[in-house]
């Protein structure tokens, strides 16, 4: 790719043009660990000047995006597992809002659900409360596997782990996330 | 399903691309098993929250590339001012170990010998070299008299309380 190897050779404006293409890509990879906008930023940026100091890693044999990719969600993993885990969720840490939208889930009318905005946001904040409780690569290989329902090869590629590897993971972390929401629901 | 349970089929997979015939055989046994119920409640409920988070994404923000850029410089030229200060550092290092490898060497070859071992050996005192055993064979009395065990006892305590003073 001749934009990487333009900005390898110390060309800003090829970098910041790899920045524009690239960086709604970027985006979505770090939206998936992170739930604050800001914390998703600060992550981008680190990914960007993480891509820029391995520039000379890229080889051109796969896409520049595939490559960028898979820094892009090494890095969250890092930022990630520098974090300290959340405890365990109880129900009494859940707000009035998550146990409603929770309460609802069970109820008869389920069927008749309708997918209000508020009660998408519920749901989203929800799911990163419980999976702010989980190690790094378990909320990795729910979100990708369980949530984007994305292939296990298609995540091998991204992350870097062997294909056994992401099938093991993604099957322990859905037993362990069925086992949070089940307490949650029996509260 | 070896138990005849249906976790393991919600453990299989994702719960989303659960076929239909595999989701109405979980429902149908969970109708009357109270933990597959639960279990496959929480499957259902855990896919759905996965499924929503998945939909939240951000967008970049305006002058995300001009801020990028402008962390990229400021990082670039501290690494330009910390690697002459590292060439510095190892430098002054360096210096100060040949200068005491040098100082070292002159002490060895130039400045007189320390003492002859004979010498330490005398400056030993005669104190010094006194054992338990030669306190209590120096006791009063022949060799050839037989001391009992409290009378050993006592001279290894006052010979080393001696010494001790």
């Amino acid at each position: 790719m001749e934009l990487a190897r333009l900005a390898r050779g110390g060309d800003e404006s090829a970098f910041g043009e790899i920045m524009r293409r690239y960086s709604p890509r970027v985006f979505r990879v770090a939206s998936r660990f992170f739930r604050r906008r800001e914390q998703a930023e600060e992550a981008a940026q680190e990914i960007f000047l993480k891509a820029f100091t391995e520039l000379g890693s890229y080889e051109g044999r796969g896409s520049f995006e595939g490559w960028l990719t898979r820094i892009a969600t090494n890095t969250c993993l890092n930022i990630l597992r520098a974090q300290k885990r959340r405890p365990e969720l109880t129900a009494a840490d859940l707000t009035e809002n998550e146990g409603a939208w929770l309460d609802n889930q069970l109820s008869d009318a389920a069927h008749e659900r309708h997918r209000a905005a508020e009660n998408a946001v519920v749901a989203a904040d929800l799911a990163d409360r419980v999976l702010g409780t989980m190690s790094p690569d378990d909320r990795l290989a729910l979100t990708l596997v369980d949530g984007e329902e994305l292939s296990v090869k298609e995540v091998a590629e991204m992350t870097g782990w062997s294909e056994s590897k992401v099938k093991v993971q993604a099957f322990r972390a859905r037993r362990r996330m069925r086992a949070a929401v089940e307490k949650l629901l029996g509260r | 399903m070896r138990d005849g349970h249906v976790i393991e089929i919600l453990e299989s997979g994702p719960f989303g691309a659960l076929d239909e015939a595999k989701l109405a055989e979980v429902r149908a046994h969970a109708e009357s098993c109270a933990g597959c119920r639960r279990a496959y409640e929480a499957a259902r409920v855990s896919s759905l929250l996965l499924r929503e988070r998945a939909e939240r994404e951000f967008e970049p923000p305006p002058f995300f590339q001009t801020r990028v850029l402008a962390a990229l410089r400021e990082r670039q030229a501290e690494q330009d001012w910390a690697l002459p200060r590292l060439w510095k550092a190892a430098g002054a290092l360096f210096a100060s170990m040949v200068a005491t490898v040098a100082t070292l060497g002159a002490l060895t070859f130039l400045a007189p010998g320390p003492t002859q071992p004979e010498a330490v050996a005398e400056e030993v005192t005669a104190e010094e070299t006194y054992s338990a055993e030669e306190s209590i064979l120096a006791q009063g009395g022949g060799a050839d008299e037989e001391m009992t065990y409290d009378q050993v006892l006592a001279a290894v305590y006052e010979s080393s309380d001696g010494g001790a003073r």
